[in-house]
Order: C-alpha cells, then structure tokens, then sequence
C-alpha cells in the first residue's frame, strides 16, 4: 500500500535526500579514538519512532532492521537478491498446494537484556512471540501501517481482527492459520497462494518482539524498543541522534562466506565466516538538510553520503568519482534501483479515461530523457514499463512505442483522438506538491503539453493533499513514484490491479478485465519462466493501454569514506550495517586528509 | 470675540473670502511641497516607471520572451544576448524579472486594495456607531490579529490553492487590521465633531454622514495606508510564492525565481537570485520613500515647517 516515503514519495524528495545514505555527527566535528569502531550514519529524514509494525519508511527501517530480527533476510552479496534465514533456522517448508509453510526458528536466539524482563537479562524467543507479535501487526487498536502485507492472505487473521475489534477476541484466541507446533516451529496456512509471502516474512513489519515489553512500556514501545537483533537501543535524542549499543547476547551470525561475481576482487569476502556485528556502536543522525549531511560528510563526521542533486557536477565527472574525491580515500557505488517514476492517469476520469489515444499522444509529447538530465542528474534509465529493474520480468531490450519522445507522432495521435492540434480538448489538471522540484517537473510537463497544443492547469497542492486526492479519486494526473517493497514484479503490478483501486494502491483506478485476470493467475504461480511469462503478458496490455506515462528508473549513487570495509548497496534491505567494519587504522590516516 | 461694528464687520468678511479662494487644498498643498523634496520626486519617477513597465509587459509589448524554453541553453550565465542569464529551462531571467513586476504590481494593487476596503468600511461602522457594533468589530479585528499574519496568508492560500487571485484575495483578507484601528479611531474622534452635528442637523442620514462628511475627512490616512499596504502585499506575494502557495507554476514571480535559486546556488548559478532581488529592492525601496514623504506631506502638523 502507499507507504509514506519507501512506496510512493513525490519525485522530488527523493532526488535530494533519498538517495543520501550516509553517516555521521552534528556540526561537532568529532574526536574519535584509534580504537572506536562506533558507525556514523545520517538518515536523511527524521523518524516518528522505532516499533517495527510502524516502520514504513526507508528511514526508520533503517533503525529497526538493527534492533530486530524478522524471520528472513536478503543474502548480503549475492545477486539477484536471494533470501536466507535469519531468526529461521531454515528455508520454510511448503505443503505441495502452497497453502501450508512450517517455518523452524533458531534455538538458544534471545532478547535483548532489558528491565522488563527478570533479573533484566532477555529470555530465548519461541515460535509464540512470533505469533504475537504477527497479532499485534493486525491488532485493530495498533493501527499498523504494516497490516497490509497480510491483509486477507492468512486464513482465519482478518476474522481475529474484527473480532477483536468487537471485543470478541484477545491475544491468547487461536488463529487457525497461524500455529505453533512445538516451541521452535510455527505453522502459517494460507488463506490461497501468496508467493510473496517469504518476502513479507522479510520485512521489518514481521520482526519478533517480546510480549514483556509491550506490556511494559505500553505506547512507549516505540521510544523503548526491545528486539532481538544484533544492536541494543540505547539512548535517543529525539531529532537530532540515536544511539544503539552491539548486542551482547547476539545469535551469533557469520559473515557470508559466499558472494556475487567480483564480490572476492572487491574484498567484499575477506571477512568470510568471521562473527557480525563487528562495530561496537552506531549512531543515527536526523538531519533533514542536505547540505549540512553533505559538510558533515566532507568532514568525515558521517561515514557515508548520497549525493545531493546540485553537488552532483562537482563530485561526479563523466561518471566517475571526481580525483578530489578520490584523493580523499572516498569511494562510490552506483546502483539501479528497483523503483519507477511515472505520470499517473486517473482512468475513471470522463475524458483521459476513455480515450487511449490521448494518453498516448500524452506519453509521445513528453520527453522523460531531457527530464532525467534535468531533474535527475542523468542519474536513471528511462523507463518503458511499471516493471522496474532488478526484478524478474524486468527486460532492459523491451521498448515502448508509446514512450519515444516524438512530437509529430504525438501530435497525430492527438489528431486521432480526436483533438487536432488539441482543439477541443478540455483543460487538463496535472496534480503536484508544492518543493521547488516538483513545481519545475510540473512546468516541465506543461511545457511538453503545450508544444503539441494540449492546455494544462497545474493544481500545487502538499503532500498529504495530493494524496487524498488520489485516495478519493479526484486528481486528473500527477507525478509519482513507486520503490519495491520485494524483488518480485508483482510489487509493481498490484498497483494496476482492478481490485485494488482508490483507496488501495491502484491509484489510477486502472480497471482491466484481462489484466485482472492475469494478475490473479500470476498470484497463483511459484517463482519461475511461467510466471515471468505472465508478467509480461501484463505489461504489454498496460502498454496498449497507457494508464500510466513511465518515466525513469532511478539510480543510486551512494559514496562512503574509505574507512568502511564491507560496503556493498542494497536497493531493497536496510539491515546490511552490521556487515559494515570500520577500519580504524585507515581513518586516522584518511582522517587527517581532509 | 472682538467688538466691531456692523459695516467693519462686512469688509472683514469679504476680505476673508478671498483669502479662501487663494487657499489651496490639502492635497494640492501636499503635492507642492512634495516636488520641493529631491527624496519624493526621484522615488515617484522610479514608482512611475515600475508602473510604466507592468503595463508593457502585462500588454506583452516588451520582454516577450519571457516564456520561451529552450532546454539547450539551461542555466547559461549572464550574456549580452541574456543579461542576466537563462534559468533551469533555459528562459531569459532579465524578461522574467521583468513580468515579475506586473505580478508583484498586480498582487500590490489589489491585495493592499481589498484590504483598504474591508478595513475601512468596519473601522469606519465601528467607530461611528459605536456600542454593540463596535465590541463586533473589535472582537472581529482582535481575533484576527491574534493569528500570526504570515500564517494566516499561508492557510488562505492553502485552503483556496495558487493562483494570483488566491494569493490577493488572502492578503486583502488578513492584512486589513491595523488599518482597521485607525480608521475606527479616527471616527470616534470625527463623529461628534461640529461638521458632522451640522450635517446631521440638515437632516443627512448615517449613511450619507459616514462616506459622504467624514470619509473624505480621512482619506489621506486611506492612502497613506494603501501604499504601505502595498509593500507589504508584495513582500507577501514573494513569501507565499517562495513557499509554493503563491502564484501558478509558471506564471513570473520573484517569490518562485528566489525559491529556484535555494538549489541552484549550490550550482554556481546566482543571476536568477540577483536580478529578483534587485528588481524588489528598487520598487520597495522607492515606495517606502515615497510613501514617508508622502506622509509628511499630508499631515497638518508639518504645514509650515
């Protein structure tokens, strides 16, 4: 569903602050000791807090993934994303329908010390908490933000939920789908084929957390938070740091001993099978501004940065990393990110939606090429589909007529619809938030329009409004964006699905019979060629009918001093910083350079 | 009263009309001694020629260009082609500067208009009628002035969306207030006096006493109100616009060119910043100054100095 930054965002926060992963200290510069292996890292936003079922944001998943342990996890090095166990023991074991997966936990794994427990020393989790801790994620009272993940999928969860919203049920009522077989193995039914499910199991919203305290800290769960995971909350000054400890009763995790092509030349294996966490401390840093992220980092008070966008010429040269940069030991890694960008049309609209000729001579008229040098640095490919790179179905030779930048092309098309040289066609309104970046997008798209003829209004509106406008299905166009919430094309493509139409993420009201009916048959299908083969039987319906104009695919340039050893970016995962190993000796030398 | 007799007393008299028929007026006064000060003239030529340039541009006779893109010269700096260079789409900044000024002149006008409106005509109810009246006009003015000014502006334009009717409407409507108490102090002081007993003796209505016998009585507070209105409408409109509530996108501003320029600072690029804030500074400049002397002018205490 729309989640706050991670799913939707307007394209223009993005541009300046998502892309900045990176670490380190106020404007104190800071003393570090030859010793100190504490991990600077900013995050670009401020967060609301740290409890897991709340964490829809890139920013505070960031923070939880360190403090808790979901069942599974993304591989570090390998790619195509793969995923492994992490508080499981194991990869699940499915029943040959698909419907029934019984998942085995680690033993001897235990909470973080903490005075909610006796004696103040963390209890070994069981297969219970997991459960409880999946009820209070669809506990009506909590309001998770999460719930969506499995909303209608797991058999008998939402009947818990309404009941319990009635007050008929509480904690300790079985769920017919969610069992625990013995104190180390639970047993999830489904209520039909998801094969997202272990990617659900994934996220943070999953995460275990122990019963005590909840209990204990009530509402202030999520400024206490209490997790299992290889770092211990300790101290948070709410806008400006958070503080976390290493955990000393961690699990005992191994750094992967294998990786993806070039990982072993990078020395991305040299720590191989040796224990994680490796640093003793992270510290957070909320700071909003990207400037002040940016000196910060150029200081070496963060340990790593993404760019922002009007320091981009500075510190990238023709694609590489400028020699000043270099010079300072600083290193680059440049990723696509599995995220599409795209002009959204609301097909229950009474003119864009019944006429695919206007939408496409929309798409023909815009040019998303010099907008990607424009707004993005250059930094994206431009995008053909909703599929976004990284992704199974994703193609890099597949072209869309409908996306090539032709005026004249589009100017026909508009003819065909029935609006030669845009005679007659109505005002349209082109919905955007208010930043500097986004009304320039906007006049951007205008322009576009205006050169074939078409009249468009902008209606400047924030954030939150543009998104109740799309919720009630009011807005006629707008820019928007999508980030993957797991390696699977369907992340995508639910966002097209009929069923799921406004209020749900299907916010362009796109309504197809055929592709509804894919999409269904897709959902019962295992990973594999059938259903990639699927996927791209939906794409190419969505390229017929254009309810979207897809503009660019995103890439992620993110820079981190030569301090960090094990540094490898994940477009999907935030949990990766306990692979992090800052090299001590190494920073006072670079240190003293800059 | 002096003792005089009855045939000296007629001569007097006659000699005094005339006196009245060489007086000048308050306004024609204050415009002579206005063109005495170097300060007023200078600051009314440069007022009149901001005013000479909206009404050109807003007639699209000079500095057409202003909205022609040409992606392929973005972000030039300044040339002789493009004094002030190109902005993010490649437009002339000089031209946009210049059709900034209609907007501002065009927000100014009706923003410090409508204000001079609504402000008058409940200063004007309140103060003559006083009583019941008054205590609603109080409290009416109170509650507004106890909300921050920028704040309410931004929530006007909020709830009613960017556009240049948007942006006058809510500054008319929140900045009326401290014109509001004067002109309400002003008829206190005005409705009992003798013109005003006199009028009524004659059988003149409220109505006619409140616009027709005290309103011009007051007028020049009117206008001295307005023009510092009018900075202040423009201040407004470059805030509003610079947090995105102002105009449309893509209408001329120098609240959205000085927004542009938050970002592309940070890429070397300073003449959008420069040619907005110079264009501001010589209109403020000139009608605050005009606006002070203008107010000397017009106040009866500084007749003779």
């Amino acid at each position: 569903m729309f989640k706050t930054t991670k799913s939707i965002v307007q394209l223009v926060i993005l541009t300046a602050t998502c892309l900045v992963i990176s670490a380190c200290t106020n404007s104190c510069s800071q003393k570090t000791s030859s010793t100190d292996t504490t991990l600077h890292f900013p995050l670009a936003s401020t967060i609301k807090g740290m409890d897991p079922i709340q964490s829809n944001s890139t920013y505070s998943s960031r923070v939880v993934s360190q403090i808790f342990t979901p069942l599974f996890e993304y591989h570090y090095l390998k790619r195509p994303y793969e995923l492994v166990p992490q508080a499981a023991e194991s990869m699940p074991e499915a029943s040959a329908d698909g419907l029934v997966h019984t998942i085995k936990i680690r033993k001897g794994m235990k909470f973080h010390n903490n005075d909610c427990f006796e004696n103040g020393e963390g209890r070994e989790v069981k297969a219970s908490d997991f459960i409880y801790s999946w009820k209070r994620l669809a506990d009506p009272d909590n309001r998770a933000n999460g719930f969506w993940i499995f909303d209608g999928k797991i058999k008998g969860l939402n009947e818990w939920r309404d009941a319990k919203s009635k007050g008929e049920a509480d904690y300790d009522t079985v769920i017919e789908g969610m069992k625990v077989l013995d104190d180390y193995t639970l047993q999830i039914t489904l209520t039909k084929p998801y094969y997202q499910l272990y990617y659900t199991l994934a996220m943070e919203f999953t995460a275990v957390v122990p019963k005590e305290a909840v209990d204990k800290y009530g509402e202030e769960f999520l400024n206490n938070p209490v997790g299992s995971g290889p770092y211990v909350f300790t101290e948070w000054v709410r806008g400006s740091k958070i503080t976390l400890d290493k955990n000393p009763t961690f699990f005992g995790q191994k750094y992967p001993s294998e990786g993806a092509e070039g990982d072993k030349e990078a020395g991305l294996l040299d720590d191989a099978g040796q224990d994680i966490p490796f640093n003793d401390k992270i510290i957070f840093y909320e700071v909003v501004e990207s400037q002040p992220l940016w000196l910060n980092f150029m200081k070496g008070n963060y340990d790593v940065a993404g760019i922002p966008k009007d320091n981009f010429d500075a510190v990238v040269v023709e694609g590489e990393l400028s020699d000043d940069m270099k010079g300072k030991g600083i290193q680059m890694s440049t990723y696509l990110q599995p995220d599409v960008t795209y002009i959204a049309f609301n097909m229950k609209d009474p003119i864009l939606g019944k006429n695919d000729k206007l939408r496409k001579a929309i798409a023909m008229a815009y040019d998303s090429a010099t907008s990607i040098d424009k707004f993005y640095n250059g930094r994206g490919v431009k995008a053909h589909s909703p599929i976004a790179p990284g992704i199974d179905a994703y193609d890099p030779e597949f072209k869309n007529p409908y996306v090539e930048f032709d005026q004249s092309k589009a100017k026909q098309m508009l003819k065909d619809a029935g609006f030669p040289d845009g005679k007659g066609a109505p005002v349209l309104e082109y919905a955007t938030t208010s930043s500097s970046t986004a009304r320039q997008m906007a006049e951007y798209f205008k322009q576009n329009m205006e050169a074939v003829g078409l009249k468009i209004q902008i209606a400047s509106v924030s954030w939150p409004q543009l998104q109740a406008k799309i919720k009630d299905a009011k807005a006629q166009m707008w820019g928007i964006a999508w980030l993957a919430d797991y390696p699977d094309a369907e992340n995508f493509l639910q966002l097209l699905y009929g069923p799921n139409q406004a209020p749900g993420p299907n916010g362009a009201n796109f309504n197809n019979k055929k592709f509804n009916k894919l999409y269904e048959q897709a959902s019962a299908l295992p990973p594999g060629e059938e259903r990639t083969a699927v996927y791209q039987k939906m794409r190419d319906i969505f390229v017929e009918e254009m309810p979207w104009v897809p503009n660019v695919h995103r890439k992620g340039y993110s820079l981190r001093h030569g301090w960090i050893k094990n540094y490898k970016p994940h477009a999907i995962k935030a949990n990766s910083l306990k692979y992090f190993k800052v090299d001590t000796g190494k920073r006072s030398e670079l240190k003293a350079k800059l | 009263m002096k003792v005089a007799s009855i045939s000296s007393t007629a001569i007097d008299t006659k000699s005094k009309q005339d006196e009245l028929e060489k007086g000048t007026s308050l306004w024609a006064d204050a415009a002579s001694r206005m063109k005495k000060k170097p300060v007023a003239v200078v600051s009314f030529w440069f007022v009149a020629f901001y005013l000479g340039l909206a009404l050109l541009c807003a007639l699209d006779l000079i500095f057409t260009s202003y909205s022609v893109v040409n992606n392929d010269i973005a972000y030039q700096a300044p040339t002789w082609a493009h004094w002030f260079g190109t902005d993010v789409f490649g437009r002339d900044v000089l031209a946009r500067a210049a059709h900034g000024t209609v907007t501002s002149l065009t927000v100014g006008f009706f923003g410090a208009g409508i204000a001079m409106f609504i402000g008058t005509f409940f200063g004007a109810i309140g103060g003559y009628f006083g009583g019941k009246i008054d205590d609603l006009v109080v409290w009416l003015y109170t509650t507004v002035d106890t909300i921050p000014g920028i704040l309410l502006v931004v929530s006007f334009s909020f709830v009613m969306g960017p556009s240049l009717k948007t942006v006058c409407l809510a500054i008319g409507l929140t900045a009326w207030v401290g014109h509001c108490r004067i002109i309400r102090g002003e008829y206190i002081k005005h409705r009992d006096q003798d013109y005003v007993q006199g009028a009524a003796a004659l059988g003149a209505g409220h109505i006619r006493r409140i616009f027709l016998h005290i309103l011009p009585n007051v007028f020049h507070l009117i206008l001295i109100n307005f023009s510092l209105g009018f900075v202040g409408a423009i201040k407004s409109e470059v805030i509003l616009s610079f947090l995105g509530l102002g105009v449309e996108p893509g209408t001329p501003s120098w609240g959205v060119m000085i927004n542009d320029a938050k970002q592309e600072l940070f890429r070397g690029v300073w003449w959008g910043l420069a040619a907005a804030t110079i264009f501001m500074f010589f209109l403020v400049l000139a009608v605050n100054l005009f606006n002070s002397e203008l107010r000397d002018a017009l106040d009866p205490k500084l007749k003779n100095k």
